[in-house]
């Protein structure tokens, strides 16, 4: 097959795929929507670490502490003082950002293990505080009744209506990732999470581009509490307790984190399987424990390294495209 | 890019294939926390009420009743979740489960506009039926409040006592517990109630926590207000740093109660705490309960399966009441708030009828040790008839803010006066009249 054919396969094959999803209100049931809404702003919070990890080599566990963090502000801002739509959600966008920057100017001179550590601390103070502070939080009862707005006459508290807002929001943000990866910037991130010693020897601010990477993926997790926060209409601390954030690291590890796709696979087939095995079995945790074992056994690299075993072209697997990454960044040096 | 489409197509088609079920049936939701911290409490409410449901040999004026069961592992985006599922895809007829207060508060939310009966179970946040009720919640079981005060104001007034140090667990439930006690001791005459807080579950050492309470105070009591794993743990060395020859113990409805009190040292004899059931009822009811309960599952009932078994005899009874007729939620609602509950095994529970709520006795316990040497709840004082609001005017009741880590204070000068005198008051009656 040449690479035209493959390119009209692929273009097929995801206009098919788009077309499905897009459709989906029309043929599939009211709880696939939920389920597919659940996709998405956990596939944001998978695309935030994912991007960190896989990208920039830094796993960070606090990404969860953003997502509950516009989920907050909507619900004191949107809820409590009646703002209405998009301040609200402008303002909780805003806000992870600050303090995405204020916590990122700190931990972006650590790597590695300490990196781990401090992220994992900045992640509990906010569980912590959310759910010691009954003032402004309410503690553990969290802040409830959040809904969706009307805008410009669609009423966004229908599911469907929301599925599709929340489905053009992800695939935006997926295409904008996708250019921002691709991007020299993304290239530099790459080399950055080889070599960043290497990479500041060629010139690279490498502490800068790691925060400006923090602050792309803490808005992406903030974009996921906002969808979250919103479908579900409640935002409590339980949201962004400890095992929530190692759930989405393990999502993220079992699609493959180097893979772009990965995340979202990982996040799809998390939350599927979560949904098909809990309606089967009480003992649901165990099958989806030992689905993550076998991944890792089998696909160290994630389920995605299968695509890496069939058509070994160039550019399709990221493995393959890594080689390029770091002969392009060689080249710029 | 092929694969992940496949993998997207194949994710949006599993859900679809069919699960209908032949005849007419009427189906529960049950949200429980199977798995995580409260699984205990989460468990013994599916005994519960699975013995109500067997009795009843699954069916309600002659429907078939289907019970679908959901774990929310003790997380509220989870339950939401769950419950979505519940309504959307199982297109139950009622809900019920719900073992923690905030659990309780989150579905409630969801299930506002879904004009469906919610039933919660152990979930004891009064503000389900109170600053966040709808028609369509019915509750037979508590709120946090409910048995504390009575405790608090039977402390100060009969035994005279002054001054509480409260240790508890920081999180909503044991702020209303302590709310509750908080009210009622000063209102008795209770001067003062020092209040400390500690995390939930992660507190294995108490002895820092234990070594700072003031031995030599005029302490009347020290209150733990806290349960599972941090009350055991806490009681343990509360004994072994000899602090209980020092200041005597109390406790929180859940502090006690069975099957915890069997790992806890047989010193605390002796030691009072309020709860609605008492494991020495000798209520014909209970007899026979405490029996079909031990004989089906092996081990003796608890509170959360008492409440949970009563709750599903009201979802029965109610649908029943209905002829089966589940399609208007607000008159099945209403027709369960007129349930005879009567012979419930705790003692006769009524339900008010404009908050939904449970009016029923509260017992004042204390640890004794039966004739094999377990640990168990005796009864002392029965107090008959108490509401969610205790002794005070709803509407005042309602104006209070809700109980927090900060509020109620911990002196009656800095409370609302008002609340410091009550429209009645408690009968105290010896246990077992």
């Amino acid at each position: 097959m040449n690479r035209d054919h493959r390119q009209t396969l692929r273009f097929l094959a995801a206009t098919a795929g788009g077309a499905l999803l897009v459709l989906l209100p029309f043929y599939a049931g009211p709880y696939t929507i939920t389920t597919c809404v659940r996709i998405i702003y956990f596939g944001f919070l998978a695309l935030s670490v994912g991007l960190l990890v896989g990208q920039a080599g830094m796993v960070s566990l606090t990404q969860t502490a953003f997502f509950g963090m516009t989920g907050y502000v909507l619900g004191l801002m949107g809820k409590e003082r009646g703002l209405p739509f998009p301040w609200p959600d402008l303002a909780a966008l805003g806000i992870v950002l600050v303090f995405a920057l204020a916590f990122g100017l700190v931990s972006m001179r650590t790597h590695g293990i300490v990196f781990l550590m401090i992220t994992l601390a900045f992640g509990q103070i906010c569980w912590a505080f959310a759910q010691q502070n009954t003032s402004l939080l309410h503690g553990w009862a969290g802040i409830r009744g959040i809904r969706a707005p009307t805008v410009l006459g669609i009423d966004f508290k229908v599911p469907a209506s929301f599925y599709w807002a929340s489905l053009a929001l992800f695939a935006l943000s997926i295409f904008v990732l996708r250019l921002i990866t691709r991007s020299s910037f993304g290239l530099a991130l790459n080399g950055i999470r080889e070599s960043p010693r290497r990479m500041a020897a060629l010139g690279y601010p490498v502490y800068w581009i790691r925060v400006v990477a923090f602050l792309i993926a803490a808005l992406y997790a903030g974009l996921g509490g906002l969808v979250a926060t919103y479908y579900t209409g409640i935002i409590t601390p339980t949201t962004i307790q400890l095992s929530r954030t190692i759930w989405v690291l393990l999502m993220v590890i079992l699609g493959g984190s180097a893979y772009f796709w990965g995340p979202v696979v990982g996040t799809v087939i998390a939350v599927g399987l979560d949904v098909l095995v809990s309606s089967m079995t009480d003992r649901y945790n165990a099958v989806i424990g030992l689905v993550f074992v076998a991944t890792v056994v089998f696909f160290p690299r994630g389920l995605l390294s299968i695509t890496d075993r069939f058509g070994s072209r160039p550019g399709v697997g990221d493995s393959a495209k890594l080689l390029d990454h770091e002969a392009e960044i060689g080249k710029m040096g | 890019m092929l694969k992940n489409t496949l993998f997207f197509a194949a994710m949006l088609i599993a859900p679809q294939l069919p699960l209908y079920a032949a005849g007419k049936e009427i189906k529960l939701g049950f949200i429980s926390a199977f798995t995580g911290v409260f699984s205990a409490f989460g468990t013994q409410q599916k005994e519960g009420a699975v013995l109500a449901l067997e009795e009843a040999n699954y069916t309600a004026a002659g429907n078939k009743i289907t019970v679908i069961y959901e774990d929310d592992q003790l997380d509220n985006e989870q339950a939401v979740t769950k419950a979505k599922k519940l309504v959307e895809q199982d297109k139950i007829n009622v809900l019920t489960g719900l073992v923690s207060g905030d659990e309780g508060l989150s579905v409630g939310d969801y299930m506002k506009d879904k004009n469906m009966v919610v039933v919660p179970m152990y979930s004891a946040s009064e503000d389900m039926t109170m600053r966040a009720f709808y028609p369509t919640i019915v509750r037979a079981t508590w709120t946090g409040a409910q048995s504390m005060d009575v405790f608090g104001y039977w402390l100060a007034k009969v035994k005279g006592w002054k001054k509480i140090y409260a240790v508890g667990e920081d999180y909503s439930y044991p702020y209303n517990q302590g709310g509750g006690f908080k009210r009622g001791f000063f209102r008795g005459g209770g001067l003062e109630v020092t209040t400390v807080w500690h995390p939930v579950g992660t507190t294995m050492d108490f002895s820092s926590l234990i070594a700072s309470i003031p031995a030599n105070e005029n302490y009347d009591a020290v209150l733990y207000n806290g349960s599972g794993g941090d009350a055991v743990n806490f009681v343990k060395q509360y004994v072994e740093l000899g602090m209980l020859q020092k200041i005597p113990l109390i406790g929180q409805s859940n502090t006690f109660e069975k099957p915890d009190v069997e790992s806890m040292p047989a010193e605390i004899v002796g030691s009072l705490s309020p709860h609605h059931t008492a494991d020495d009822l000798a209520t014909p009811a209970w007899t026979r309960f405490r029996e079909a309960y031990t004989k089906r599952w092996g081990h003796d009932p608890s509170a959360a399966s008492e409440f949970a078994y009563s709750s599903m005899r009201l979802i029965l009874r109610g649908i029943e009441k209905q002829n089966g007729d589940t399609s208007d939620a607000a008159a099945l609602a209403k027709a369960m708030t007129g349930v005879d509950l009567s012979d419930d095994p705790r003692g006769p529970v009524r339900l008010d009828p404009q908050y939904h709520s449970a009016i029923e006795n509260v017992y004042l316990r204390e640890v004794a040790k039966d004739d094999q040497g377990h640990l168990y709840n005796k009864g002392v004082w029965t107090i008959k008839d108490v509401s969610q609001f205790g002794p005070y005017d709803p509407q005042l009741y309602l104006k209070q803010p809700a109980d927090s880590a900060q509020y109620p204070p911990d002196h009656p000068a800095e409370m609302p006066p008002q609340l410091l005198h009550s429209s009645s008051e408690y009968q105290y009656l010896p246990f077992g009249q």
